[in-house]
């Protein structure tokens, strides 16, 4: 008998010994730090996971070539503004990744609002901090008419396209015959429905038929803007690159991130929880969330999407409005929008991609840097409207710390031809 | 004696321990059929999204049987949703677009924007008897 035992202590210690070596080998190797079930969620935030974009119904040219080249000279051209100054690069920098490194934007007066960058922004079904909008192209002509930013009229911009000779043809080429707009009676120089009463006047003056004229010339301003800014995609990061490594067991590349910085990244996707919301391979769900964001000095708090969401169904530009390419059937996300008590202070989730670079952070520019966010997020103040939906986390100081260096990682250029992020010439 | 025990504890223990830390995270797959609360109906509800992910609109088919066993026709649908551990709602409000016959009924509008629970009721009204039935859902980002 003893010798039995003896056996069976042999074949037990044999079995122990094997299971430690599988067990030292694979906690050697960095790949085995994550589990199967966090692979796949670290393959959910790669890059490679990045489906085509979405075709835009609403935009019979959303990506036709020559209206993004179009897009391209008008977004650069400081001519689609009152004074001449402001484009819509003057907010949205492509060396800054589309944004300006301002809390509030600037543009012919200083605004309310945080510029946020447009690099993924095709793919959100919602436009704006407090998704007012639903497609790029109907964003893109808010500010042209907005006074504190580029504080213009429809009727001006139409003007610009006919009397540019360059613009007049490209226009053409993509819409068709461009209207005559020389009789300055029925067409003011300058005449929309914006918030300056001579302007406003002036177009309540023309009848509905030319309003819809213009208005027509100005909406495919926009949807050719829409088409260049739908080149605007992100490019692979250092995180891309780890996650490659793990999910195809390249052992060499697990080194592009440090202990810290993996560290945090377990945090992001475990005890921090980002991952609720800021999740898939842009790092956002593109949905609304109130988590407590402080209103901006001398500012009333914000109601967030609870506003939006009655704009955007209201909106003449939207989906389901005249001007929009879209056929009976489609414009989902605008049907079964959702109103409620939750909605209020809630604001766009923002893509994490490049968000060590996009700094101020939230919809006022209310946090100054990455450190202020999580530090807010590991609080979780009550909301001065509606309901905080999010929980003190109870990190260290040494998590935070990690969760930083996980969120450096997300920087990469984009992945669009450098061409066209510099300013046209001529 | 004592030595094969404190082998067999510790093997016991490196087993767990290899187990758990191998152990993928789990998807619950919904339990598309159920009776309503209060017995009234069997529904079955499926999504035409397969598999189910997040952040995607897409539709489901609602199949409502009375406690007979026949197809409930024309019944009132309201459906609500959200995640109970985070204490908020669908990011939509799905609504049912088109009855399809024979107790089948689209639901279309539906879509998730976080991984986890999620609870989904349905409100069924038919010849004046109500009742409800909360489907459980588990997502992976």
């Amino acid at each position: 008998m003893p010798q039995l035992y003896r056996s069976y202590a042999v074949a037990l210690i044999s079995i122990a010994a094997l299971l430690s070596s599988v067990w030292y080998f694979t906690t050697s190797n960095p790949s085995s730090m994550w589990t199967t079930g966090e692979i796949n969620i670290l393959r959910s935030l790669w890059i490679n996971s990045l489906p085509p974009l979405p075709p835009d119904t609403s935009n019979s040219v959303a990506d036709h070539p020559l209206a993004a080249q179009f897009g391209y000279q008008l977004y650069f051209d400081p001519r689609l503004s009152a004074n001449g100054k402001i484009s819509c690069a003057t907010c949205h920098q492509a060396e800054l990744f589309f944004s300006d490194g301002l809390k509030v934007a600037v543009g012919a007066m200083k605004g309310t609002r945080n510029s946020m960058s447009l690099i993924g922004a095709a793919y959100s079904p919602w436009q704006f901090w407090d998704g007012r909008k639903d497609s790029l192209w109907s964003q893109a002509l808010s500010p042209l008419e907005n006074s504190l930013e580029h504080a213009g009229s429809r009727m001006q911009y139409a003007h610009l396209i006919s009397q540019d000779q360059h613009y007049y043809d490209i226009y053409e080429k993509l819409f068709g015959s461009l209207p005559n707009f020389s009789d300055r009676i029925r067409f003011p120089p300058a005449a929309g429905p914006v918030s300056k009463k001579a302007w406003n006047d002036a177009w309540q003056s023309m009848s509905v038929k030319d309003q819809e004229t213009v208005t027509k010339v100005f909406v495919n301003i926009g949807k050719s803007i829409n088409a260049y800014e739908r080149l605007l995609l992100p490019g692979p990061s250092r995180f891309d690159v780890y996650a490659n490594a793990i999910i195809n067991n390249d052992i060499t590349a697990m080194s592009t991130l440090n202990r810290n910085e993996v560290t945090g990244l377990k945090l992001f996707i475990g005890k921090a929880q980002c991952i609720n919301c800021h999740n898939g391979p842009l790092f956002t769900n593109n949905e609304f969330h109130n988590t407590g964001i402080l209103s901006s000095p001398g500012q009333l708090p914000s109601m967030g999407r609870a506003a939006g969401v009655k704009k955007v169904r209201n909106d003449t530009l939207n989906c389901l409005g005249t001007f929009s390419d879209t056929s009976n059937g489609d414009c989902a996300e605008l049907r079964f929008t959702r109103i409620g008590d939750e909605l209020i202070g809630a604001h766009k989730v923002p893509s994490l991609r490049n968000v060590a670079k996009t700094n101020p952070y939230m919809h006022a520019g209310q946090l100054e840097d990455l450190a202020a966010v999580i530090d807010h997020y590991n609080r979780a103040p009550v909301a001065m409207v509606g309901h905080n939906e999010i929980k003190p986390l109870n990190l260290n100081a040494f998590e935070m710390q990690q969760l930083e260096a996980f969120l450096q990682t997300l920087t990469g250029p984009p992945s669009i031809d450098s061409k066209w992020l510099k300013r046209p010439e001529g | 004696m004592k030595l094969i025990q404190s082998i067999c504890i510790l093997l016991l223990f490196l087993l767990c321990t290899f187990a758990l830390g191998q152990q993928e995270q789990a998807v619950t797959n919904i339990d598309n059929t159920k009776l309503s609360e209060r017995q009234h109906y069997r529904v079955t509800f499926t999504s035409k999204l397969d598999p189910i992910v997040i952040n995607t609109m897409h539709a489901w088919i609602i199949q409502i049987e009375n406690k007979t066993g026949e197809p409930v026709l024309n019944a009132d649908i309201n459906v609500v949703g959200g995640m109970p551990e985070h204490n908020h709602g669908l990011p939509t409000r799905p609504q049912v677009t088109k009855n399809l016959g024979d107790g089948c009924y689209l639901l279309e509008g539906l879509k998730f924007h976080m991984s986890g629970w999620w609870q989904i009721t349905i409100a069924i009204l038919d010849n004046e008897i109500s009742d409800t039935v909360t489907f459980d859902l588990q997502l992976q980002n």
